[in-house]
């Protein structure tokens, strides 16, 4: 079969000692920058760009690659550990992940997330290989009236992410909505909500959000009470999952990597959205949903499949269209450029030792991952024994250099400030912070496709209902809704 | 008995949001609000203002009936503490290089805990400074100064 | 018991601040240069200046290291950087946000007078590609069917105030019709829109439509430079095909602050010139849509002048607003 032939041509082309090198390299760094919060692929791809000017195409970027989706891997770690999330898409990773961790269970907790990563990341690959330009082709069909409905979606299954009570949830996801309004308006490129200060004319960024929301809420909580709080249990039951884990942690991990798949495709969602979709689902889908939040692995093993399924299926739209679905991708696809190869339709066809080399190589990286990751578990699970008052500090100095090295601006650094100021103060009124970080992802997306489509449409809001995708995420969306509101009104919502 | 909206928790969670709510409502007045088939920049943050406004009002009245109190108490001093070590360093990083912002965080940011050991903070804060220092500048070549601002 | 580590520090900071003063006597240049990009890493004027800073620094003698400081389509990096000492040891690149930044934000600096142009690096231009369905095929036949159909049209940007954008507004300003604009964040999902129809025109830059446009999944109408360019020798400009006084591009210009020695000036205009001259700078900058020009300050200053006052008036008649 030809896929065959094709495959075995692309890892003839990996195997060789120099591709094998670099691919290592690149793994292996975007798994230390993963760790880190705020420096991420794009800033250290951006930094490695004039090497690859002396690199022949193939090994630059399967190094670039390895960066990208070695990235993911560690993201999940300081999520874990700290409840400090190094790459956006390891945020919904903080919620179950760092409670498991309080419990004693980071070592479950972390080998899951590779295990999943793993599982996700060689079926994206195949994916790749088998459906790549389909897929690709299928991703156009997502107009702004497929993604409003989309959108729309997850908005209103969005009450299934709250734990505890349900006005307050809702509260903090319309919070969040609010914030992420600030910034330029797409479509009428307006200023809103930026006070005259140039810094917030393109919005509040996630990392700022995040780390101030989590990482920083979390650390002075733990710093309040007068008695000392055990913040991690001394008692660690294992560094590796159990059984039962593995079990229980197996179908979301392939239920969050067909979401992740999917969302990666479409340019312009972003890796957050992904994560949040699976774990919705796995909350929704799980016998006993009140687990969640409370260091449920499901919570761990489903956003992090779908978040290496994404980073994999990201290289669709690149590789086969020559479109990029983010500034990593457009990095990637410069160096490519520079390189004199164009990345689109025709790559397959003129460089196949490229294409089929470059997912050949994916695999391999993905296997070097989890024989990286697993081993390192023992050490992060060693870092915990630290006295919180040395980690503490140190997390707070990270999470300022992250913050700063997104816009080289001291302004990122005073707003995660305020943002942990109003996270402690939420964490402390008992809203969560989890809706609200959906709100800020979801919010923008939906007004600016929402808008865009009644623009096409001049004005028509039928043109949700008429068009077959669209009306498909309509129809969810009020099954959704009504699988949410018929139990409420049976038997009043117990908070958890 | 006199309920205490100070450590009503719905209360104050209900003000915050209603608060905040208004105050996307009246900041956003100037922003066209165009109709609702043909939205202006206007109609998404008021009408969001709005619903959390209405939300907000619907927790406080909440609050005030359940009277459940804030757990645990307010860490007025770790917040301001933690706050104040962030603060600082976005404000010495351009001005005074990395180590010196980083040696002052460790410190304020130490403060902010329950013990404080002078030598092991000061030690804390080197280990970070050469780590830092290793990783973002000399490998990552972050073109932060180290020492003396821009 | 203390002392040690507090004289340790402090005997760090007097060497440090002893060398910088010593290095203020050394020739220039004596440390590395900070090459301010005022976009965070990945955009095109990013990508164009990661291709010149190792080449400059080679004939620098220095490190010329890329500093991103993203925000406001370059009205952040310019208030930081007009700022900073004018001793060649910071320099900039500018973009088209640059020209018309001043008509649409308030700036606490003057976009003339604060600095010193060392010279326009490279040129760029924008391609009007259409969705293969979309009948017009010439520039002529596009306005005669804009024109029978106004208000019908849909033609998509990168975001509202990008050359993308603003390569529409002055076409329907100098040829009287009329599109509806369809903005959308960045480059990518722009060009997703195009490729599936839904909107109709695009000007998008040229190295990332003219592949889709050779694969027959778009069709090129013209471009938007005062000449044709390189890398589509046989696509027609748009004031050739009917628009004459046409021209739109995508600038790449290096600045220093104001006061910057006048040698100083010199010397980076005389590498980054060297550089431009550099066949393989020269071929990459090609492959990424930019021409390199090179030219001497005073040009640049000219050139610069001319941008802001012609944007300002199509800003004014197109009617956008910015903050």
């Amino acid at each position: 079969m030809e896929l065959f032939t094709n495959l075995a041509y692309g890892f003839g082309v990996a195997f060789s000692l120099q591709n094998l090198a670099y691919c290592f390299a690149g793994v292996a760094l975007g798994t230390l920058i993963g760790v880190l919060p705020g420096v991420g692929p794009l800033v250290t791809i951006a930094m490695l760009f004039p090497i690859t000017f002396h690199l022949p195409a193939v090994p630059a970027i399967i190094m670039l690659a390895g960066i990208f989706y070695g990235a993911q891997y560690g993201g999940s770690t300081t999520s874990i550990l700290v409840n400090l999330p190094g790459e956006t898409a390891s945020a919904v990773t903080c919620i179950d992940g760092y409670q498991m961790a309080r419990q004693g269970r980071a070592g479950p907790a972390l080998a899951t997330a590779a295990l999943a990563s793993f599982f996700a990341g060689c079926v994206g690959t195949l994916l790749i290989a088998l459906a790549g330009p389909t897929i690709g082709e299928w991703a156009l069909k997502f107009g702004a009236a497929e993604y409003s409905s989309l959108m729309l979606m997850a908005l209103v299954a969005s009450a299934v992410m709250t734990q505890g009570d349900a006005v307050k949830g809702l509260a903090m996801v319309v919070l969040g909505l609010i914030i992420g309004v600030i910034g330029i308006d797409v479509n009428s490129g307006m200023a809103r909500y930026s006070f005259g200060v140039p810094e917030l004319i393109d919005g509040i960024g996630f990392t700022v959000v995040a780390v101030g929301l989590f990482a920083v809420a979390e650390i002075v909580a733990n710093l309040e009470s007068r008695e000392p709080r055990e913040v991690y249990t001394g008692k660690v039951t294992g560094l590796m999952p159990t059984a039962r884990d593995l079990r229980d942690a197996a179908w979301p991990a392939a239920r969050g990597t067909v979401v992740g798949a999917g969302f990666g495709v479409l340019p312009g969602t972003g890796p957050a959205l992904s994560s949040f979709a699976t774990y919705m689902l796995e909350k929704k889908l799980a016998r006993d949903p009140s687990r969640f939040g409370r260091g449920a692995i499901e919570g761990v093993a489903a956003p992090e499949a779908a978040n290496n399924a994404a980073a994999q299926t990201a290289f669709i739209p690149m590789l086969t269209l020559g479109i990029p679905a983010s500034a990593t991708m457009a990095l990637m696809l410069g160096a490519l450029t520079l390189q004199g190869i164009a990345a689109g339709p025709q790559v397959m066809v003129d460089k196949p030792d490229l294409f089929w080399g470059l997912i050949a190589s994916m695999w391999i990286g993905n296997f070097l991952l989890v024989v990286l990751n697993l081993p390192l578990v023992g050490l992060w699970v060693k870092l915990l024994t630290v006295p919180y008052r040395w980690l503490f500090p140190s997390i707070i100095v990270f999470c300022c250099i992250g913050n700063y090295s997104v816009n080289n601006n001291p302004f990122d650094v005073y707003l995660c400030a305020a943002i942990g100021v109003l996270g402690y103060l939420l964490v402390k009124l008992e809203c969560e912070p989890a809706p609200l970080l959906l709100g800020y992802v979801l919010g923008p997306l939906l007004e600016e496709n929402l808008r865009r489509a009644l623009l096409l449409s001049r004005g028509d809001p039928t043109v949700f209902l008429t068009r077959p995708i669209s009306l498909a995420f309509m129809i969810a969306t009020v099954l959704i809704f009504i699988i949410m509101v018929v139990p409420t009104v049976r038997a009043p919502r117990r908070p958890a | 008995m006199k309920p205490d909206l100070r450590n009503n928790r719905d209360f104050i969670a209900g003000l915050l949001f209603a608060v905040i709510g208004a105050l996307a409502v009246a900041l956003a007045h100037d922003y066209p609000m165009g109709t609702t088939m043909r939205m202006g920049p206007g109609y998404f943050p008021t009408a969001l203002g709005a619903i959390l406004f209405l939300f907000g009002l619907y927790v406080l009245a909440r609050g005030i009936r359940s009277a459940e109190r804030v757990k645990g108490t307010w860490g007025a001093r770790a917040l301001a503490l933690t706050a104040l070590s962030i603060l600082l360093f976005g404000f010495l990083l351009d001005r005074a290089g990395m180590v010196p912002a980083i040696v002052v965080t460790t410190l304020v940011a130490a403060a902010a805990g329950r013990e404080f050991r002078l030598k092991e903070v000061l030690l804390l804060a080197v280990v970070l400074s050469v780590f830092s220092a290793a990783v973002f500048s000399y490998g990552l070549k972050l073109p932060y100064p180290l020492v003396g601002g821009y | 018991m203390r002392p040690p580590f507090i004289c340790r520090v402090l005997a760090l900071m007097l060497s440090a601040c002893a060398a910088s003063s010593a290095l203020a006597q050394a020739p220039y240049p004596a440390k590395p240069i900070r090459f301010i990009v005022g976009f965070p890493p990945g955009g095109t004027n990013d990508i164009v200046a990661r291709v010149l800073a190792p080449k400059v620094s080679e004939y620098l003698g220095q490190q010329l290291v890329v500093e991103n400081r993203g925000g406001a389509n370059t009205a952040i990096a310019s208030e930081m950087f007009v700022r900073t000492p004018p001793d060649g040891y910071t320099i900039m690149l500018n973009a088209p946000g640059y020209a018309t930044n001043p008509s649409l934000l308030k700036l606490n600096f003057d976009s003339i007078r604060d600095f010193a142009f060392i010279t326009l690096a490279a040129e760029s231009q924008n391609l009007l590609v259409v969705h293969p369905s979309f009948p017009p095929r010439s520039v002529k036949e596009l306005i005669a069917f804009s024109k029978k159909h106004p208000g019908d049209i849909n033609y998509g940007s990168s975001g509202i105030g990008t050359t993308v954008h603003l390569s529409a507004e002055l076409f329907q300003y100098m040829t009287g019709t009329k599109w509806v604009h369809v903005a959308y964040k960045g480059g990518g999902p722009g060009l997703v829109a195009l490729l599936s129809g839904e909107v109709s025109l695009y000007f998008g830059n040229v190295p990332t439509v003219i592949r889709q446009a050779r694969a027959g999944k778009l069709r090129a109408i013209a471009t938007t430079g005062a000449k044709r360019t390189p890398a589509a020798p046989d696509i027609p400009t748009v004031a050739e095909a009917g628009v004459p006084g046409y021209e739109v591009s995508t600038f790449y210009g290096v600045s220093a602050p104001a006061k910057t020695p006048r040698p100083i000036v010199d010397r980076l205009h005389a590498e980054f010139v060297r550089a431009l001259n550099a066949p393989d700078i020269r071929e990459r900058l090609q492959g990424l849509g930019a021409d390199p020009v090179g030219n001497t300050p005073e040009q640049y200053t000219a050139f610069m002048q001319n941008e802001i006052a012609k944007w300002a008036k199509v800003i004014k008649a197109a009617g956008i607003k910015g903050e």
